[in-house]
């Protein structure tokens, strides 16, 4: 029973993926993206922009001993009052009577939430400065706080000169920021591709309504593996389309990198690539995230697909397929909605609602693994998704045996049940 | 009698409207079987019913061994009463589509499809597309595509419909073949004729019940026989009329009556006896299509006159 539930399912998948992809039309659809593309990064950049310029904020930490707390508090007031709005990093005082050693200072540049910039340690004459980035603003301010409270703090003729020790992060520290912008960016492209390609399946049953071959699919097979054999086909189609662009942004980055090569780009220019790259790295490493965003991307698309499978099952017009595109795209806009705010979130109730929440779980659990290098929760959520797609497929199937093969028109599948 | 599909009280209720009632059947392996029925009788939703298509509201169904139709899938080959094939398929990879869904390799149903396309007179049109084919055309391919993986119950839902005659007698042989192989056929139609010349046994479905099962004989037994009468010429007729049983009609010369069929031999003997002379003489059993449209009629009547007593009741309670 299985294995022809399988087999029925392929043979439905194959019939369906060639009769899209072996038509003329198909390069138009694949070339289509292209002006979709260059709006959607626009706007997505331009949101992005703006996440990022609430979480770039950051925050500057100085470590000191009690007596000199009082002072430090008073004189970034001082300053703070007198620089106005420029000097946007918050400070953060903590006390310790001994100096931390460089494994603690490390470990505050690598806490969850608002980015470390830099850090202050050791004494206010003699501090020592940690920077995430040498030479920085924040790094500078650090040094100018140190002074500034030992001169307010002296009484005497002689105004005493902070020395400060500037280090900078050897090895750079992952910013949460860009992990988070990553979090964002994962969202925002299964979200885009699954808008541009899940949405094919809406009209896809209505076709063998429209030409009548569906009593032969229902007589031959379950509907349910139909359905499975559709939605594979179209998740085959999606798959081509994504190698496709894929395919073309390697050769793209091969013949930019060649180019640059040929320039003769410079080893400082190559490091530093490599240390924003190093910074912007994924919780759980890139080729997990990326392995993983495909998944979630997979997920997506079953579970999307299935829904609108099963909604567009139940029109049986081309009208009432165009009316139900409209609250099917409110949905998945919303889902986006959702799982990017809970991106910028990560580890809040928000967060794990949108992860829990099947419809919103793959955007939310992609944008998880960029910011949370737990691994194992990912089999769960993927389990838990595939659960949700049966569960759909299942459903839909049902209403479509008891509605539209029994010869009943409407999708009104809930009156339909009202009468049984 | 060995059967292979079995039907007992198959019920069917969309809502108010009751579209199947209580029918049963039983068709016997290797057999060919007729549902035959007026439009709208229910046949359809009988045949559904029997794959398992739908599911019946009650009564209990057997096919090929299995209570759930579902799981004989494979060897089972229909042809729905509304003709479909993607319009943008080969002929051949439709035929190899529709046996791949029951388990035939795309290999096989190719070079089978192919094969009964040539015998069927369409090899002109094995590689060409759905959507270039002729109405016909498209209905003997989907035909095709429905036996290619040549199962042991095929059914038919009004496989003569939309067909020119000499398709229709190119199908008749091709069912008769099916039968040859050892497949049992069970299909419907309202066109008589070709029950008449193919079905073993039938039944008659009006007004969503079945209102009759067995033979064609049997069915044709069910109203006397029609005689065509000629007497002598100048034979009295008044005196024809006394011999002739009542309700014999003069139509020109002809006399026009019915007797039972054990009555042929008296008449025989008491025409000949009678001195009127019989200058013609036809005794004809009455077609299937005679008996269809007396059942037909029958429950009608019957339906009008309980409609008639539901009213006349409603009446009285109103009163």
């Amino acid at each position: 029973m299985t294995r022809a539930f399988f087999r029925i399912m392929i043979v439905v998948a194959r019939r369906d993926f060639l009769s899209i992809v072996a038509t003329p039309t198909f390069l138009l659809f694949l070339l289509a993206p292209l002006f979709m593309l260059a709006m959607g990064l626009v706007g997505g950049m331009g949101a992005a922009g703006l996440a990022d310029a609430n979480r770039n904020a950051g925050r500057i930490v100085v470590v000191a001993p009690q007596a000199d707390l009082p002072a430090l508090r008073e004189t970034d007031a001082r300053l703070r009052s007198a620089t106005g709005a420029v000097l946007t990093p918050m400070l953060e005082v903590r006390m310790a009577e001994t100096r931390p050693d460089n494994d603690a200072v490390r470990a505050i540049f690598a806490e969850p939430g608002s980015d470390t910039l830099a850090v202050m340690v050791g004494t206010l004459a003699y501090p020592r400065i940690w920077e995430r980035s040498t030479d920085s603003g924040s790094g500078r301010y650090l040094a100018l706080l140190a002074e500034q409270s030992l001169i307010a703090r002296s009484s005497g003729a002689n105004i005493p000169r902070a020395v400060p020790q500037f280090t900078s992060l050897s090895v750079p520290a992952p910013s949460n920021a860009a992990r988070q912008s990553l979090a964002f960016g994962a969202v925002f492209i299964i979200f885009f591709l699954t808008l541009l390609l899940a949405g094919q399946t809406v009209s896809s049953l209505a076709e063998e309504k429209s030409n009548k071959v569906i009593e032969i699919l229902a007589a031959a097979a379950p509907l349910e593996a139909v359905f499975m054999g559709k939605l594979l086909g179209f998740l085959g189609v999606a798959l081509l389309f994504i190698s496709f662009w894929m395919g073309l942004a390697l050769v793209g980055g091969l013949i930019a990198a060649g180019m640059m090569g040929g320039a003769g780009a410079s080893g400082g220019e190559g490091a530093a690539a490599a240390a924003t790259l190093l910074q912007a790295a994924p919780a759980t490493g890139w080729g997990f995230f990326v392995a993983i965003g495909f998944a979630y991307f997979i997920m997506a698309f079953l579970l999307l697909g299935a829904i609108f499978l099963g909604v567009g099952s139940q029109a049986g017009t081309v009208r009432e397929i165009q009316m139900l595109s409209l609250p099917i795209t409110i949905f998945q806009v919303g889902m986006f909605g959702l799982a990017s705010a809970a991106s910028s979130m990560p580890g809040s109730t928000l967060a794990r609602t949108a992860e829990l929440l099947p419809f919103s779980s793959p955007f939310a659990m992609a944008a998880r693994a960029a910011t949370d290098g737990d691994r194992m929760v990912h089999i769960a959520a993927l389990g838990w998704q595939l659960l949700w797609v049966a569960a759909a497929v299942w459903l839909f199937a049902r209403l479509f045996r008891s509605g539209v093969l029994s010869g009943r028109q409407s999708w009104a599948f809930w009156l339909r049940a009202r009468r049984h | 009698m060995n059967p292979i599909v079995e039907a007992c009280g198959l019920t069917k209720y969309y809502g108010d409207y009751t579209a199947v009632d209580g029918v049963s059947l039983g068709v016997a392996q290797g057999s060919i079987y007729g549902v035959l029925g007026p439009n709208g009788a229910g046949k359809t939703t009988t045949l559904r019913m029997l794959l398992g298509i739908i599911d019946p509201d009650a009564g209990t169904r057997r096919v090929l061994g299995h209570s759930h139709p579902a799981e004989a899938r494979a060897r089972i080959g229909y042809l729905p009463e509304e003709r479909g094939l993607y319009p943008g398929m080969k002929t051949t990879e439709a035929i190899a589509f529709m046996g791949a869904l029951r388990g035939l390799s795309w290999l096989d149903g190719r070079k089978r499809g192919a094969a009964m396309m040539e015998e069927l007179g369409l090899a002109h049109a094995i590689d060409r597309k759905i959507r270039q084919l002729s109405k016909g055309m498209a209905q003997m391919v989907q035909l095709i595509g429905s036996l290619v993986h040549a199962p042991e119950l095929i059914v038919l839902d009004e496989p003569f419909s939309g067909l020119d005659p000499v398709n229709q007698e190119r199908l008749e042989a091709l069912v008769r073949r099916e039968r040859a192989r050892g497949a049992t056929v069970l299909f419907s139609t309202h066109v008589m004729a070709h029950a008449e010349r193919l079905c073993d046994r039938l039944a008659i479905i009006a007004r969503s019940q079945r209102r009759f099962e067995g033979t064609v004989d049997d069915a044709r037994a069910l109203l006397p026989m029609q005689v065509r009468y000629t007497p002598r010429a100048g034979a009295d007729a008044q005196a024809v009329a006394a011999l002739l049983p009542a309700g014999a009609a003069a139509v020109g010369e002809q006399w026009h009556f019915t007797i039972d069929e054990g009555a042929v031999e008296p008449l025989l003997i008491q025409l000949t006896g009678s001195g009127l002379g019989v200058a013609g003489l036809a005794i004809a059993r009455p077609a299937l299509h005679d008996a269809f449209v007396h059942i037909v009629r029958q429950c009608d009547a019957d339906y009008v006159a309980d409609a008639d007593d539901d009213d006349a009741a409603e009446a009285g309670e109103a009163a």
